[in-house]
């Protein structure tokens, strides 16, 4: 027999509240515009979007009823396993943490060597450690980055 | 008549501006084919490199590369099962089991000669309507432009995605974070959280990439190891007869996505939604099932989403509206560059639009020729590793927001906004309608203040004049049928009369 619910990926329900909760944000900021707006005010049309965001996410969340959890997801803890496992895998978060560096280390190290080290370091954890020829990718990547942008753009980069 | 020659030619006779057009398009077929580059990607990052170029310069290269990106999603989809572009998911369904089949030069093939038909229907049927529009577009009053902005987010909310909510608050999201800064009124600022950094506003274009860009980045990390199949790819030039045979399918795929293409927020991928939707009820006996590698199936949607292509500009050099993600990026540009577009784009520099024109041509004419060569060059380049692009689409997304105005920040933002987008992506938030709706939103504020103002900040006197003007009429009357689209009524209305049949 089709299963008649849609499924709820972990972590969804979680994430719509996290959505009202912002939109409620985003209507205190609106409202702190010009307080209750008249119709042709700076703060109508805040005021208005913040309205249709709670709208959707109270439509969005009374949604989730029709919906089920995996079978297999028995608990919110099983749930929050699943979560982490699909979104949170030891790659993911190397590249994030490693975003994150590399775009403070620009201000630091300059931009060319900045995105070297982190095109080499992203090339060889990501190629299981072939370093020789991911340096050799870098220093091309590098190369061509200064061609194109800085000499033909003209783009100054810092 | 001699100077809209000219402009129309401009492309065509310029070696400068044809080499541009040409690179665009062959780079548009390999940013549209490999998955995790889109089209509005690439023009986004383009976007900012092309501040200090000559406005036909920055156009030729866009052009080009919209045309291409939308036909090159096709060849992944065809050949990998895996469109390279949102408006090539439809061309998988019949594609791919042609592939499958051992035709998949002979798909490639048609796919191209199809898109490049439906790309010259939708620069004909541009170059026809478009200044006839612009003109009936002057009569509009701000109302008007209210009502068709919120028309075209509306659509965008209703087409695109799953589910409407999401898609509604995706639109409102965009047009939120489109509000931040000053007022353009009363400069009083708005949604900055006291944040001095952001009573400028925040830059599209940094939102443009980091929802486009890294967004998708951190997206296809999950794919990382995905290995593609091979396919065996010969005869791709068709033959004439097979071309013919599904010429009348084509024509009327390529009107309705110029229609589809045309409606403000819709773009390829509904177009070729509607498209292939026509075909299965249109073909009666295709030679083989929809599904399982019919021909019909791979023409009409790949002849609507490049007929879209010329459709999508239709609003925005008339109304200044964007059709689309890329228009609402090509909008950007042409603003930098101290354009404005909408009606007067037509009266104050006509050139504009007819260049535009002759390079849609143009890029179509490349699209034939690139697209029925290099195929086995392209199947090298489409497998490069993700492992080495992603990190290559973060620095590509650094430097093009960098070159925005050489500020840190702003990089900041746009790992911000690539962040957010990752998770809205995830849980089915789709990124179009927020883009849409950073463009449109500030449009929807500004005319409504004027609508109101015109009326005395009146409301019974604005819905008065919603009834009693003919266009604002037809505009409420669209969207109040659109609405009721959404509610059951519809669905209890058909079974209710076919149960009186």
């Amino acid at each position: 027999m089709k299963d008649r619910y849609e499924r709820v990926q972990p972590g969804e329900k979680v994430f719509d509240w996290l959505l009202l909760l912002f939109s409620g944000g985003l209507l205190y900021e609106a409202w702190r515009v010009d307080g209750i707006p008249s119709l042709n005010s700076p703060g109508t049309f805040p005021v208005g979007l913040a309205l249709i965001m709670i709208a959707a996410c109270l439509v969005i969340l009374f949604s989730h009823r029709r919906k089920r959890r995996a079978p297999e997801l028995t608990t919110a803890g099983d749930e929050l396993k699943a979560f982490v496992a699909e979104h949170f895998q030891p790659h993911i978060i190397v590249f994030s943490v490693i975003s994150i560096i590399y775009l403070v280390a620009i201000s630091w190290l300059s931009f060319y060597l900045s995105t070297f080290i982190f095109l080499a370091a992203m090339f060889i954890y990501y190629r299981g450690g072939k370093v020789l020829s991911s340096l050799i990718i870098s220093s091309v990547s590098i190369a061509i980055i200064y061609v194109l942008f800085t000499l033909v753009f003209r783009v100054y980069l810092p | 008549m001699t100077d809209t020659l000219h402009y129309f030619l401009m492309a065509w006779i310029d070696p400068h501006l044809l080499l541009l057009t040409a690179l665009g398009t062959l780079g548009g077929i390999y940013i549209g084919a490999i998955p995790g580059l889109s089209v509005t990607m690439a023009v986004s990052i383009l976007i900012s490199f092309t501040f200090a170029w000559d406005i036909n310069d920055a156009l030729a290269l866009m052009v080009g590369i919209y045309v291409g990106g939308v036909y090159g999603g096709s060849r992944t989809a065809i050949l990998l099962n895996i469109p390279g572009a949102p408006s090539a998911v439809t061309t998988a369904f019949d594609g791919y089991p042609l592939a499958q089949r051992g035709e998949a030069g002979r798909a490639i093939g048609l796919s191209t000669v199809m898109s490049v038909i439906g790309g010259l229907l939708g620069t004909l049927i541009l170059a026809g309507t478009a200044p006839y529009l612009a003109d009936m577009a002057l009569e509009f009053a701000p109302r008007d432009y209210f009502l068709i902005a919120a028309l075209g987010l509306l659509l965008v909310s209703t087409l695109s995605g799953k589910s409407l909510a999401r898609g509604i608050f995706s639109v409102a999201l965009g047009s939120a974070i489109g509000l931040v800064g000053l007022d353009q009124v009363t400069a009083q600022p708005r949604l900055t959280m006291d944040n001095m950094q952001l009573l400028g506003g925040i830059h599209y274009v940094v939102v443009m990439i980091g929802l486009f860009g890294v967004a998708e980045a951190f997206y296809q990390l999950h794919n990382l190891n995905k290995v593609p199949i091979k396919q065996k790819v010969d005869k791709i030039i068709p033959p004439l007869k097979l071309v013919l045979k599904f010429l009348p399918l084509s024509m009327r795929s390529g009107v309705i996505g110029v229609v589809v293409g045309a409606l403000p927020g819709t773009g390829g991928d509904i177009a070729s939604l509607f498209a292939y939707d026509h075909a299965k009820r249109s073909v009666k006996n295709p030679r083989v099932p929809f599904g399982e590698g019919a021909y019909e199936g791979l023409v009409a949607p790949e002849t609507a989403n490049n007929a879209a292509v010329g459709g999508a500009y239709v609003p925005m050099l008339t109304l200044g509206m964007p059709g689309d993600a890329v228009t609402a990026v090509i909008i950007g540009a042409l603003v930098i560059h101290g354009l404005n577009p909408g009606p007067m784009l037509m009266i104050e520099t006509p050139h504009i639009f007819w260049f535009t024109v002759g390079n849609l041509m143009l890029a179509n004419i490349f699209l034939l020729i690139f697209g029925l060569t290099g195929i086995k060059i392209f199947t090298k380049v489409v497998e490069v590793p993700k492992a080495i692009l992603i990190p290559l689409i973060l620095v590509l997304c650094v430097v093009g927001t960098y070159s925005i105005n050489s500020n840190m920040t702003e990089v900041y933002w746009m790992l911000g906004f690539g962040l957010l987008g990752y998770w809205l992506k995830v849980f089915g938030f789709q990124m179009g309608p927020i883009i849409l709706g950073v463009i449109l939103g500030p449009l929807l504020d500004k005319t409504w203040r004027q609508a109101m103002s015109s009326v005395g900040d009146s409301g019974s006197a604005f819905l008065l004049e919603l009834v009693s003007n003919p266009l604002s009429l037809v505009l409420t009357s669209v969207i109040v049928l659109v609405l009721i689209g959404q509610t059951p009524l519809p669905a209890w209305l058909r079974s209710k009369l076919s149960r009186q049949s």
